[in-house]
């Protein structure tokens, strides 16, 4: 399947973070589900022992997140790429269990600098530089040259076929 | 009530993220060789329309809907925190294609590299939990 075109498809990304504000006083943000889950299983180490209830929220919207993923994949084509790229070579398939070990690490990383950076795509990337906050423009740079050192001089090493 | 809002929003930003294929690792490693505007138009017009948002609430002063005054925070500047931790998720953005909701996309997309990456960002982030004192801001 064509993806959902980027005209479309990031302004109705964009219009999340009013849509939250307006709704129901909540900025955009992800990945404080996982303190919020931290504090469920090391409750007496001092970062997870906090307010919680103002990250709760973001339990049932990554549920929701993992719901449409679940109906999307198991009962339609959307959202799966065609096998072949722009210039007509086969996509790579990196979603294969021998790939395991990348994911674990790549997503330890992602979770240890989403805290560490204090926010992640969606608190920084989206809701952040929605607000020019210097800390997200900042961060979304490093998230940038992160992601660049990656894909250029780590995936070529891991995912080879 | 307000989980179902939380949970029905969820279900919306997750089907836009699945249909445009923001989530998948073919279209991060497309974006990390620039070969593709595709993911840079999401993003730029994203946040163009969050900005846009943001704006005409805080130039109106529109009030949330149950009539409380909005005034959203900016997170606080942390230089060593932001790059840093910015630079360890940017290499796990760029080795799992995924960055945290997309994380829940693929657990439905493939179950088993689905709970590593779940599992693997929880530990993530006990670790940096544990670590707190000891780094630098």
């Amino acid at each position: 399947m064509e993806p959902l075109a980027w005209y479309i498809a990031g302004p109705l990304i964009g219009i999340t973070v009013p849509v939250l504000l307006v709704l129901s006083e909540k900025q955009l943000g992800v990945s404080s589900s996982f303190r919020a889950l931290g504090a469920f299983i090391l409750p007496k180490v001092e970062y997870f022992n906090y307010d919680r209830r103002k990250d709760v929220w973001q339990l049932y919207f990554v549920l929701g997140i993992l719901t449409a993923s679940l109906i999307l994949f198991n009962f339609t084509e959307i959202g799966l790429p065609p096998e072949k790229n722009a210039s007509g070579q086969d996509f790579f398939q990196a979603y294969d269990v021998a790939y395991l070990p990348a994911f674990l690490i790549g997503a330890i990383f992602i979770g240890f600098g989403a805290r560490y950076a204090n926010g992640c795509t969606a608190g920084h990337c989206i809701m952040g530089n929605s607000q020019f906050a210097k800390s997200s423009i900042l961060t979304t740079v490093f998230f940038f040259v992160g992601g660049l050192v990656a894909t250029h001089f780590i995936v070529p090493f891991i995912f080879t076929t | 009530m307000k989980a179902l809002l939380y949970l029905i929003l969820g279900i919306f930003f997750g089907t836009i993220l699945i249909a445009s294929q923001a989530f998948h690792w073919n279209r991060i490693n497309e974006m990390f060789h620039f070969e593709s505007f595709h993911m840079f138009g999401l993003l730029g017009s994203a946040i163009a329309t969050g900005a846009l948002g943001v704006w005409i609430i805080k130039r109106f002063k529109l009030p949330s809907i149950s009539g409380k005054p909005l005034a959203p925070k900016r997170k606080p500047l942390q230089p060593v925190g932001n790059s840093v931790g910015g630079l360890f998720f940017g290499l796990g953005w760029g080795i799992t294609g995924a960055c945290t909701a997309p994380l829940f996309i693929v657990a439905g997309l493939n179950w088993q590299i689905g709970l590593v990456c779940l599992g693997g960002a929880l530990l993530g982030t006990l670790i940096f939990g544990l670590l707190k004192n000891k780094l630098p801001l």
